[in-house]
């Protein structure tokens, strides 16, 4: 075929190619190591980068937006394409940065700086060890968690999504919120956000406007689920473990029953006088017919976060009326912060060298489906695979915990992320939300 | 970075100067008989864009994101090399996601393939060879993404007209602010200039303004200045348009009210919430527009330059139309007049230049005898030979 029929045939033919033959590969760039988690918008990966200064990255890799089971491409997903957008605007220190997207055979590879830690696995760390988070630990990192959401919400970004495994943690101590799939623009939104998804937030960390069933909310969602976080860094566990109910069969949202009782149950039944407007709440009737509880959040917090001051946080960062819930920005001056221990830019300053956290489990497992590991491993040299059998060993070790541990059920049922596109004109059925989003 | 347009992908990476322009159309300008005509295919896309847009029931701002979008990529690309229509498609597609508003990408198929081939029906039917796959747009929209390099984040002129101008009830920016009204916009401050408060404009000349950065996208002006330049540029178009705007603002300018009056930003903001009624407050003492302006200490030099080119924009556009009739009969009429080139730009000749653009093209690289009268391909071909040489 001559290249006079082919333009006419395929006039973009050239122009792939073009674009193809210019293109890296990722595995050109980055020798994959192994693979780090999966979820369901796709799997992450810890890579080196070939270039001299052999950083170590992790490598999120989208998984094409299928449509149903049927593996028909319908292009990129929504959460990749806000995940990008996002991403590709922001900077801070308190923040994941992206350092580049390459896109291959349909699918979207960020490439992400590599954070050692996470608050998730601090936690199983301490809850394995029967030991508590040092305070001077639970302090840096709730207050870095703080200063890298008061980024965000000042950039209008509200993250939707915050929970220990979103969380990240260098090894330096630094924490790096992560996961914007489910971050979202405020500024002038084009259609209300609950219009979008329907569902944000996994369940134990969703604030009780969510719950209730608040058409309109905003960054002080955010800030509920830092409380959530930091009562979890002091406990070990969630705060509020609640069951999640299920959507039932046209997709409606049900009342989180369950998930209401236990916030009720520490923070006591929210009453008109400290939250204006709840009565006019979709679910206040449903709320009303729980059991009537006291606030024991004092009590709660003597056996748990030994300071008067971190409990009158907590209790800010718990109030009903998201209106009177302290912002970021607030929570950052608050007096708990400016006691001692102060909060430490190496969030483990005060560990001693032998206290220090256990770096990521990679494994090996299924990775060969995804990128071809075979390139990466060749290029290992003998102490990488020694290595490699090492943390296969550990891998195994960690799937027996997750199954055993209270973090193991990933953030309640498969619904608990589902965000149902219910909004926008002549979207149908919303394709590319309807999935359900596991953590 | 919603605050912040200055550190902005948008401002760091895709605001570019008329050169960078003139590159980018490097290898198209060779393959028309006039600059021009690259001008009137700018406007011609984005007409494009802003019909499959509406039959999409896109907000104008996915259109104008889409339109930014389209505009990105042909400073990568040429048009000649390339489908615009299928790009155009794309740009859509990714827009709408890009702006939380997602369309079904079958929909995106099917309006675009009919769009596209109604556009063509009058005189070339080339076009019908819009894709009716979707993995076709799909395909593209990674491409695209990939131009792109992955900054989907757009400013637009919109949101300073609105920061400047909005007012509880008015009718023209109510389809923009149908966000979390709940909890009121979420205005933010403001990245540019020095001015406080709100400018109450008449509800005509807000939609005037409203209309003219609509227009901006027709042209390559979304590329080469700042959003808030722009916004500020319809303003004062719209000022000295609107006839009610006018006469107030003459009437100031005798009295002498308009001089610097320390006190507007606060006068600004004590009228944003009082008056539910403003119009009769008005006539008696109108807010002093010009001072309003003056005190938001923007760049004037270049707010001319922009008036320029929109009214450089509009008198392109008065040249073109999409009447069908036009093509057939004024069209050739006018050409057979005028001598080669035609008065009159239509859709119909525009879809044949491009396609001639990529034939000649095509036939180029392929190395084919150019035919006569194409001294430009010619040229090209010895180039080549010289720089092989
Ligand atoms: N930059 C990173 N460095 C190290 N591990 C990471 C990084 N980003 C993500 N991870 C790990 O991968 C998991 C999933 O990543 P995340 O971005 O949350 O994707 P998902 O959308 O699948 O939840 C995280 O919980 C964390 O354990
Ligand atoms: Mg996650």
């Amino acid at each position: 075929m001559t290249h006079q029929q082919n333009t006419l045939n395929d006039p973009m033919k050239m122009y792939r190619d073009k674009r193809d033959m210019a293109r890296k590969r990722v595995t050109d760039k980055y020798a994959i190591q192994g693979f780090i988690s999966s979820g369901t918008y796709g799997r992450v990966y810890k890579a080196q980068s070939k270039e001299s200064d052999g950083r170590i990255h992790a490598i999120k890799k989208f998984k094409p937006d299928k449509e149903g089971d049927v593996v028909t491409y319908t292009g990129i997903s929504q959460s990749a394409i806000r995940e990008i957008a996002l991403n590709r605007e922001i900077s801070h220190e308190n923040v994941v940065a992206l350092k580049e997207v390459i896109l291959e055979d349909k699918s979207i590879y960020m490439v992400f700086e590599f954070a050692e830690h996470d608050f998730l696995q601090v936690i199983h760390h301490h809850s394995q060890s029967r030991t508590a988070v040092p305070m001077p630990v639970l302090k840096s990192l709730t207050y870095q968690l703080l200063n890298g959401l008061l980024y965000l919400h000042n950039a209008h970004i509200i993250h939707r999504d915050l929970k220990p495994a979103n969380i990240l943690i260098t090894a330096g101590g630094v924490v790096k919120i992560g996961d914007l799939g489910l971050a979202r623009l405020t500024y002038q939104p084009l259609q209300p956000l609950f219009m979008g998804d329907k569902v944000v937030v996994t369940i134990w960390y969703r604030a009780p406007e969510l719950l209730l069933g608040a058409k309109h909310y905003n960054k002080a969602v955010d800030v509920w689920a830092v409380g959530c976080v930091m009562a979890e860094l002091a406990s070990l566990r969630p705060i509020f473990k609640g069951e999640e109910a299920k959507l039932d069969a046209k997709k409606n949202v049900p009342f989180q029953k369950d998930q209401m009782l236990k916030i009720i149950e520490v923070l006591g039944t929210p009453e008109e006088r400290d939250w204006p407007g709840l009565k006019n709440l979709p679910e206040y009737s449903s709320l009303q017919r729980l059991d009537k509880y006291h606030d024991r959040l004092g009590e709660w917090c003597r056996t748990r976060l030994n300071s008067k001051e971190a409990f009158e946080l907590l209790r800010q960062l718990f109030a009903y009326d998201p209106d009177n819930r302290l912002t970021a920005k607030e929570a950052l001056q608050h007096k708990w912060f400016q006691e001692d221990p102060r909060p430490t830019l190496n969030a483990f300053a005060s560990l001693a060298p032998n206290q220090g956290y256990p770096q990521r489990r990679i494994t090996h497992d299924d990775a060969p489906s995804m990128i071809p590991l075979p390139a990466a491993s060749q290029a290992q040299t003998q102490t990488q695979a020694q290595q490699l059998a090492q943390v296969q060993a550990q891998a195994a070790h960690l799937s027996q915990q997750l199954s055993t541990h209270p973090h193991s059920g990933k953030a309640g049922s498969a619904a608990s992320f589902a965000s149902l596109s219910g909004g926008a004109a002549g979207v149908g059925s919303g394709h590319a939300r309807k999935k359900t989003r596991l953590g | 970075m919603a605050t912040d347009f200055w550190v902005s992908s948008h401002y760091l990476r895709w605001n570019v100067d008329s050169a960078v322009l003139r590159q980018a159309r490097a290898e198209d300008i060779q393959y028309v008989d006039h600059p021009e005509y690259l001008d009137f295919l700018a406007l011609f896309f984005a007409g494009l864009i802003a019909k499959l847009g509406k039959k999409l029931s896109l907000r104008q701002r996915v259109i104008a994101t889409a339109t930014v979008f389209f505009r990105r990529f042909y400073l990568k690309n040429s048009y000649c090399e390339t489908d615009p229509f299928i790009v155009i498609a794309a740009c859509c597609y990714v827009a709408a996601k890009a702006e939380e508003s997602p369309v079904h990408i079958k929909n995106v198929v099917s309006e675009a393939r009919s769009l596209f081939s109604s556009e063509a029906t009058t005189l070339y039917s080339g076009i019908k060879t819009f894709p009716s796959d979707n993995a076709k747009l799909a395909e593209m929209e990674f491409y695209l993404v990939g131009d792109l390099e992955c900054d989907l984040t757009v400013f637009h002129p919109y949101r300073t007209l609105m920061t400047l101008c909005w007012k509880e009830g008015s009718d023209v920016i109510s389809e923009a602010e149908a966000g979390e009204l709940g909890a009121g916009i979420d205005d933010g401050p403001r990245y540019w200039g020095t001015g406080e408060g709100k400018l109450e404009m008449h509800e005509g000349a807000l939609q005037m303004a409203w209309f003219i950065i609509n227009d901006t996208y027709r042209s390559e002006i979304c590329l080469l200045y700042p959003p808030h330049l722009i916004a500020i540029t319809a303003i004062y178009m719209a000022c000295a348009i609107h006839q009610e705007t006018r006469g107030d603002i003459e009437k100031q300018t005798q009295s002498g009210a308009y001089a610097f009056s320390g006190s507007q930003g606060s006068q600004g903001l004590t009228r944003r919430s009082s008056r539910p009624s403003s119009s009769s407050y008005k006539r008696q003492q109108p807010q002093d527009i010009v001072g309003f302006l003056a005190g938001l200490n923007v760049n004037m030099a270049l707010i001319a330059t922009i008036t320029q080119e929109i009214v450089s924009l509009y008198a392109l556009w008065d040249r073109y139309s999409e009447d069908a009739t036009t093509d057939s009969a004024r069209a050739s009429l006018k050409r057979s007049a005028s001598g080669s080139r035609p008065e009159i730009i239509t859709p119909g000749l525009l879809i044949q230049l491009l396609w001639r653009m990529r034939e000649a093209r095509s036939a180029d690289l392929s190395g084919a005898h150019s035919t006569p009268g194409r001294p430009v391909a010619v040229n090209k071909m010895l180039e080549r030979a010289q720089a092989a040489g």
